[in-house]
């Protein structure tokens, strides 16, 4: 099945599970060591003055897993930018979830601010995972700044929607010269078994298994549907057969 | 009387209670300093020159830390 | 990701052709071939179409897959249809020189041959094309043989201005230029650029191209990465069928354009398929692998099931009853009424041509040949007119 590699360090999951909306930081932690992941993402907020013991970072084994901190609440690059610094000066890890959201409804990324950010920061020295709309254009503009990934959404943060963006995702797969991580919106395993199935090479699911009534079962869940998509792809899938259209031979003219 | 702006919000301090580096206004907000970063008028701090950052009279300062997030 | 870029981006196309062994010690591939099964013929058409691994075209250029074109051709000419559409882009060349200092072992123009050598000022090349532009075409390909003296960059970007109001396609298919010069004609609004690797067999390559600057093979396979970074808008890549074995040529070309296309993505490869015709009175022993109409038919369907987006480019050195089979099956660029000698539109019988014509109807003869298939003849594919 081969291994998943980004920007030179290989990896056995292609399941990366976010750290946030859970419960508590123990469900959370029981939730990750089930998924099998070797990345989890994490945030940066200000420190909470009232309540400064809330320490959800105590829970993540940093020996067991990659942390990936996200930009998450940058709405500009240069937003972006501070965060991704403050982000390698609190842990010394240069890996970084590129994310510029300014749309506060859908939390949708900006694809300007992204790729501005994406440059400055590559050229940094991180390694950039930006989070993007499935635009195929964009992502080989990234690809071109010297981003690690591309990570396209599948369909808005939180809304469980699955793959709404499956034909441009495809064509993203297609066409990638960098691993492609489909994130965002994926509420089911069947969406993770179906994008790994059309041939993403990983998946980040937050909110799915951090809401979810049992979340360290269902982050089993999606760790089996994630192996099983990825089996299928390798496997080589047959594609859906149309019917072929009734007509004379288009060959006969080859003689024997 | 003193202040610092701490995370958005002004803290008045005596001028001889003022906390004089961020190490000590970690400790006196109750703070742990498990992956905190600081930002001071702007510029990023290290957890490990927490100690040595000397604070003055209204200044800004950011206090981040990682948390969990998607 | 694509299963390809496994490989290092890095990775130059030479380096690339070596590791597989498709530009030397290329024995290896014949068994690998022999041993495709139906079954492995079958997964291959089962995947999903238009998409290229080497395994899948490994399959598809098999000789188990010959029987199995019928299938390829439904797949073939689905596929095309539906990047496409039904339109069939009509293009026709105009031959700036004869004159050339390479010397290729295969081509009428070669330095060696003697015959009159023929060379158009741009005026008079501009007036052959008005020709064309009076028949209706809109697309139009300068050929030049390697006249670096007279056809230079200088010719060709004049000429690409005083041709711009009449036409909304200009290609050229010269003589390799550098990244700079090609960087200028497409200043100059010449959008696209053919240049055929010949063989990718680098022995092969010696064999043939005993002089000229043609000669050194690694300049030549150069050629489309200086015209990708100069911002070329479409590559025509092709081998010329006949001078080594078609399937692994085949492996090669499909190689070198999944590398063009990662590689250089707002370029559009297209593939053309020159097939060798010997010259009467040599015998066909001197060119042991020449292709049948089954294998060129085998050949463009293989790479359309590969590559739904590459165009496919068929020229008049093919008789007119297999192009009219070939419109329907995967071409989306055809040339009609063809001269191929300097100022052959003009004077047809005043010089010696590069090849022979073997369509030699008119374009209103093809165009209604390509009708008849359900296909709309083109002209003009989109207006160049905002450059």
């Amino acid at each position: 099945m081969g291994k998943l590699t980004i920007a030179g360090r290989t990896f056995d999951s292609r399941l990366l599970v976010g750290t946030g909306k859970f419960s508590s930081p123990q469900v959370m932690a029981k939730a990750l060591a089930a998924s099998g992941a070797e990345i989890v993402t994490v945030a940066l907020r200000r420190v909470d003055i009232d309540n400064p013991a809330d320490d959800t970072l105590r829970e993540i084994d940093q020996d067991r897993f990659l942390l990936l901190p996200n930009t998450s609440g940058a709405r500009t690059a240069e937003e972006a930018i501070r965060l991704a610094r403050l982000a390698r000066a609190a842990t010394g890890i240069e890996w970084l979830k590129l994310e510029v959201t300014p749309d506060p409804y859908y939390l949708l990324p900006c694809p300007v601010e992204t790729l501005k950010a994406a440059e400055i920061l590559v050229k940094e020295g991180f390694v950039v995972l930006p989070y993007i709309n499935a635009d195929p254009i964009l992502a080989k503009r990234l690809q071109d700044v010297g981003t690690a990934t591309v990570m396209p959404l599948g369909s808005p943060i939180g809304s469980n929607q699955g793959l709404k963006t499956r034909a441009s995702l495809e064509i993203i797969i297609e066409q990638s010269t960098v691993p492609v991580v489909v994130d965002a919106g994926l509420g089911l395993p069947s969406h993770v078994a179906e994008a790994m199935e059309i041939g993403a090479d990983a998946v980040l699911v937050n909110t799915a298994i951090a809401t979810a009534g049992d979340p360290v079962e269902m982050a089993v869940a999606f760790k089996l549907a994630v192996e099983a998509g990825r089996k299928a792809c390798v496997a080589g899938p047959r594609a859906p057969q149309r019917t072929a259209e009734a007509s004379s031979p288009l060959t006969g003219f080859l003689r024997e | 009387m003193k202040s610092l702006k701490v995370n958005g919000v002004e803290r008045r301090f005596d001028p001889d209670e003022m906390p004089g580096t961020l190490s000590a206004l970690l400790d006196a907000l109750g703070v742990g300093a498990n992956a905190v970063v600081a930002e001071v008028d702007g510029r990023i701090v290290r957890r490990d020159e927490f100690h040595r950052t000397e604070l003055q009279d209204g200044q800004q300062i950011e206090l981040i830390k990682l948390m969990g997030g998607g | 990701m694509n299963q390809q870029s496994a490989i290092s981006n890095q990775q130059s196309i030479g380096s690339i052709l070596g590791d597989h062994r498709l530009d030397a010690d290329r024995g290896s591939w014949d068994q690998r071939l022999r041993e495709v099964t139906s079954r492995d013929v079958e997964a291959a058409l089962a995947s999903r179409p238009g998409s290229y691994n080497q395994e899948k075209l490994l399959a598809l250029i098999s000789p188990a897959a010959e029987g199995y074109l019928e299938q390829m051709a439904r797949i073939s000419r689905s596929l095309t249809v539906q990047r496409f559409g039904r339109a069939m882009r009509l293009y026709a060349p105009v031959y700036l020189s004869s004159y050339c200092v390479n010397r290729c072992q295969y081509c009428g123009f070669n330095h060696d041959n003697e015959f009159a050598r023929a060379r158009l000022s741009v005026q008079e090349a501009v007036a052959e094309a008005e020709i064309l532009a009076a028949e209706g075409y809109r697309d139009i390909l300068l050929v030049s043989s390697e006249d670096r003296a007279f056809i230079t960059v200088a010719y060709l970007t004049e000429l690409a201005r005083r041709l711009r109001d009449k036409f909304s396609f200009i290609s050229i298919e010269i003589f390799q230029l550098s990244q700079a010069e090609y960087g200028q004609l497409a200043n100059a609004g010449i959008q696209g650029c053919t240049l055929y690797q010949e063989t990718y067999d680098r022995t092969v390559y010696a064999r043939y191209h005993l002089g000229g600057p043609k000669a050194d093979y690694d300049r030549r396979l150069r050629a489309f990465d200086d015209m990708g970074r100069a911002g070329m808008r479409e590559l025509g890549l092709g081998v010329l069928l006949g001078l080594a074995d078609w399937r692994v040529e085949t492996l090669a070309l499909a190689e070198h354009a999944s590398y063009l296309m990662r590689r250089y993505w707002q370029s559009r490869v297209s593939f053309s398929f020159p097939r060798l015709r010997p010259a009467c009175g040599v015998p066909s022993t001197e060119f042991p692998h020449l292709l049948s109409d089954r294998n060129l038919v085998q050949m463009m369907l293989a790479l359309r099931l590969c590559f739904a987006d590459a165009g496919i480019v068929l020229s008049t050195r093919e008789p007119a009853w297999l192009r009219d089979h070939l419109i329907e099956l995967a071409v989306t660029r055809i040339s009609a009424g063809s001269r191929t000698s300097p100022g052959g539109y003009t004077d047809p019988n005043a010089h010696t041509g590069q090849f022979d014509v073997n369509d030699s109807r008119s374009p209103s003869e093809v165009v209604a040949a390509i009708k008849s298939k359900g296909f709309d003849p083109v002209w003009k594919d989109w207006d160049g007119a905002l450059w």
